[in-house]
């Protein structure tokens, strides 16, 4: 007997993000091809024609798993709100030239707080909650301040495409299939000061897992090259292509919801933004990238990983910006 | 055990088709979620550091199926050992531009890329032609690639298909997979031919033609068409972009059902070179409705076709025959 759809919720739909990510989640890469969805997608006015044109698109493609009301494409955040079980919140104020760090804060805080109390009177219970709309952690941590009735532990921030960054590089430095590379860790903060830590990734070999470390036998470059390569890729990308990272970016968030919701396998982690109950003496009260497994639609921190002194200084780096990001975001709302 | 992986050239992959297509691919959504790929990509030498960028994104993205990436502007190079062509660049019309000068370059384009593919590709190679227009580019292709089977050189209707299977589900408000058999017939343009006298519905009672499910012929004979054949127009003013998205999950399916084979009961939309079916002069590439099975295309015969049907299948196969005519010409 076919699943019940679930409602997916993408704000800022009508933007680059959500273009690929409408698709991916329509042909069932976010929640399993055996589970039909109802697509919600929410912009904001000015973006209100465009938006239909997503959702004509969405028509055209005929999409076997979009089921139920199909696709709801809205200005309206109650509507967009309604019911929804998954919200992936890519809508947000980009940083333009000349803005202060400051600026941009505090347009994306009132944004969070308005969309904080939609979604806590109208989605359904035990809505699963993705940011991914920069300043990430911080604009979680403002929709969990202001949406007290949704647990804390389902609003999360996006840093799987920092950790999939990071297997790609190593997967490329040893020529390996990235399938192949796993269990690296994205430390803290969504931004330049976030730590990819390779400490106890490991590679699938014809002799079994080997530690990453050890087969790329570069620690010079594993502390450095390669954590500023995977932190500054964003940056990358843009010089490249000209526009941000839409394509990886939208595959990331799949992957985030897709483990979350169906479970991550056996002996590997991933790393997700969740809200910091203080492991690893990171303060609690931040949201904050951590190694997690899940099971049940549940993630969990895994604990007891050995922390070196290199690695104890990045940790702490990326959490005092976040406090910093907390204090600053704080003072807007005042 | 693990599939051998499948090289899939995508071409023109730096723009936004190609954007939207390359983590398809790359997902399983074109070959099935066990089938490993490796992505060629090709586009022209403006566009190289752009493509490079691509390149980076789907590294980054980590995909479990996607065993490597070539992203290149050397043709040779793009079309090597590939199973899979995906022909999404070409020259696309600007303002001021006659059809004679689009066409033109655009014959230019698909007589060099036929060289390459015949040249370099894997035996058996099957070629989709999405680069309007569609139909013309890929007879062109074949006829200088006549190494390759005619057979394995189509153009995308497909997407004008699932547009009309998406209009009658909107206007009966059912699933749109509750929806088979439609027909789009011809060129995909705006003479195609959105045909639903043999669609039908998945009903709580069976199955039961469209026509009768809708119940207004006057619609199903004007305005469904006009809307399938103008959406893309739509779309481009919605968005000021055209359809990247729904043009490239529809190669998707184009590509997925013609290796994998189309369900019991039901026919696809395929642009496919005319053997002469249906009254259609051979020679062209026509679109046809057609079942799939072991990676082979067959035209579904025996379809009723009416006065109205017959009056414009002529006149989009007419439409075709003069765009041959107008893409020789400008080869002498």
């Amino acid at each position: 007997m076919a699943k019940e759809p679930v409602r997916v919720l993408v704000t800022g739909a009508a933007g680059q993000i959500g273009y690929a990510l409408v698709p991916m989640i329509a042909r069932g890469v976010m929640l399993g091809t055996d589970q039909p969805v109802i697509l919600h997608m929410l912009d904001i006015p000015p973006a209100a024609e465009a938006l239909n044109g997503v959702k004509m698109e969405l028509v055209d493609a005929a999409f076997p798993l979009i089921k139920g009301d199909g696709v709801v494409a809205t200005t309206d955040a109650v509507e967009a709100c309604t019911g929804v079980n998954i919200a992936v919140m890519v809508g947000g104020f980009p940083r333009k030239e000349g803005m202060e760090r400051k600026d941009v804060m505090s347009k994306n805080v009132s944004i969070y707080k308005a969309q904080a109390s939609a979604l806590e009177q109208h989605a359904a219970p035990n809505c699963k909650v993705l940011v991914v709309a920069n300043p990430a952690n911080t604009n979680a941590l403002i929709l969990k301040e202001f949406a007290p009735s949704i647990p804390a532990k389902n609003i999360t921030c996006l840093t799987r495409l920092d950790h999939n960054r990071a297997l790609g590089q190593i997967s490329e430095k040893l020529n390996v299939q990235v399938s192949d590379v796993k269990n690296v860790i994205i430390w803290g903060n969504h931004s330049s000061s976030q730590y990819p830590d390779v400490n106890h990734a490991t590679v699938n070999t014809a002799a079994g897992e080997k530690p990453v470390r050890e087969l790329v036998k570069d620690d010079a470059w594993l502390n450095g090259e390669f954590i500023t390569t995977v932190q500054q890729r964003g940056a990358a990308i843009i010089k490249a292509r000209k526009l941000s990272s839409a394509l990886s970016a939208a595959s990331s968030a799949c992957d985030h919801i897709r483990d979350w919701v169906l479970g991550t396998p056996e002996g590997t982690w991933v790393s997700m933004g969740v809200y910091s109950d203080g492991s690893y003496n990171v303060p609690a009260g931040l949201i904050y990238s951590f190694p997690v497994t899940c099971r049940n639609g549940e993630w969990t921190i895994v604990q007891g990983l050995s922390i070196d002194e290199f690695s104890r200084k990045k940790l702490d780096l990326t959490a005092e910006e976040l406090s910093e990001e907390k204090a600053l975001a704080y003072s807007c709302l005042s």
